[in-house]
């Protein structure tokens, strides 16, 4: 396939599809967007999360699953409520994914267009760090509805995730907002300490003209629940951690059916 | 360019494109110069030699004839890709680039 060639896909039972993306690595894309999608179930909406992350799938661990045999199983794969897609599904995790970008591409395409996703109300998107295949293949053939920028305060975050902004804007999928993760420790005293630094999620969200969608804390029990299989919004609803994912889904959804000016027009040949 | 800015509707004309963009504006391109300005890779690399003045067309730029759109769809929100009688369809064209090509034509 000619990735220059991207298929229009759509998605006729999927009402919003929304990308979780950062050009950084290691801010926690993939734990904002299962506990987004968590939130968003326990809301009570249906929801899918697909995993675009083909090098590095991380989805499989944080909802307690492995490799299947793709031969029997059939996708998405539903757990907790939520129908789920990754990379890896199919590839055990001791395997590497050694490819180059077209077939990455390929892969991206398949899960949104192969994928029997039902109706859902959101389909989350976690995307892999930085502006390459799996982002472009995504903006250029599937119906997004918009894209949520996760960055973690310190400046080091930023401008890499400042480079993510800017592609979204290239390619005009609207920007949703931005989320902090990692903001701030809360002791058992209560005191907040700002870890990596303060202000970085608001301040790229002032100087991009889109909306702050709030900070998440960091709390010890958000990589044990990711480790376990269990989303914290799940595992621990009353935590603050939970609390904030709870706001971020209201938060989102709410951005997410706003209407968007949608897709172009036709040409008249 | 604006991001509200897009186009209202795209339709051929004579031996051109034409464009009614959101801000009232409307602009008409020949499809020789968006050939030219084709923006893939490879023609991006091919102008950005020398002219070479001894160029062999190709078979199927003889027998294309004038550059005319075999098929024109929208790719996202931000771009059209356009297939041309000469099998050549690799370019995508954003939005920026046909409002800028379409420069000074509105009437």
């Amino acid at each position: 396939m000619n990735p220059q060639m991207p298929p229009k896909l759509s998605l006729p039972g999927v009402k919003q599809v929304i990308a979780v993306a950062s050009g950084k690595g290691g801010v926690g894309k993939s734990t904002v967007a299962a506990n987004l999608a968590m939130a968003l179930r326990m809301s009570g909406h249906s929801v899918g999360l697909m995993d675009a992350d083909i090098y590095g799938p991380s989805v499989p661990i944080m909802f307690g699953l492995g490799a299947v045999n793709p031969q029997t199983t059939p996708f998405p794969i539903e757990k907790f409520g939520i129908r789920l897609m990754s990379m890896g599904f199919l590839v055990s995790p001791e395997q590497a994914v050694i490819w180059r970008g077209p077939k990455v591409a390929q892969a991206v395409q398949s899960f949104l267009a192969q994928i029997d996703w039902g109706q859902l109300d959101y389909l989350i998107i976690d995307l892999p760090p930085g502006t390459g295949d799996a982002q472009l293949t995504l903006s250029q053939s599937a119906p997004l509805t918009g894209a949520v920028i996760v960055t973690t305060p310190g400046e080091v975050s930023l401008i890499d995730a400042r480079k993510g902004v800017k592609m979204f804007g290239e390619v005009r999928v609207p920007i949703l907002g931005i989320v902090e993760n990692m903001s701030y420790f809360v002791d058992t005293a209560g005191n907040k300490t700002p870890i990596f630094g303060v202000g970085g999620g608001q301040k790229l969200a002032t100087e991009s003209g889109v909306p702050f969608l709030g900070e998440l804390p960091i709390d010890p029990r958000v990589a044990e629940c990711g480790d376990g299989g269990e989303p914290i919004v799940r595992k621990y609803p009353d935590s603050p951690v939970a609390r904030a994912y709870m706001t971020l889904a209201q938060v989102v959804a709410d951005a997410a059916n706003r209407p968007n000016a949608g897709a172009l027009p036709q040409v008249q040949l | 360019m604006s991001a509200e800015l897009r186009p209202v509707s795209l339709k051929r004309e004579g031996d051109g494109l034409k464009i009614e963009w959101s801000d009232g504006v409307v602009t008409t391109v020949a499809w020789r110069k968006l050939r030219a300005n084709c923006p893939c890779a490879s023609c991006l690399e091919e102008r950005s030699k020398p002219a070479d003045p001894f160029r062999i067309l190709t078979p199927q730029e003889v027998a294309a004839g004038a550059p005319a759109p075999v098929a024109m769809a929208p790719v996202g929100y931000y771009a059209y890709q356009i297939k041309w009688n000469d099998g050549h369809d690799t370019g995508i064209y954003p939005l920026e680039l046909l409002r800028k090509l379409g420069e000074g034509t509105d009437v």
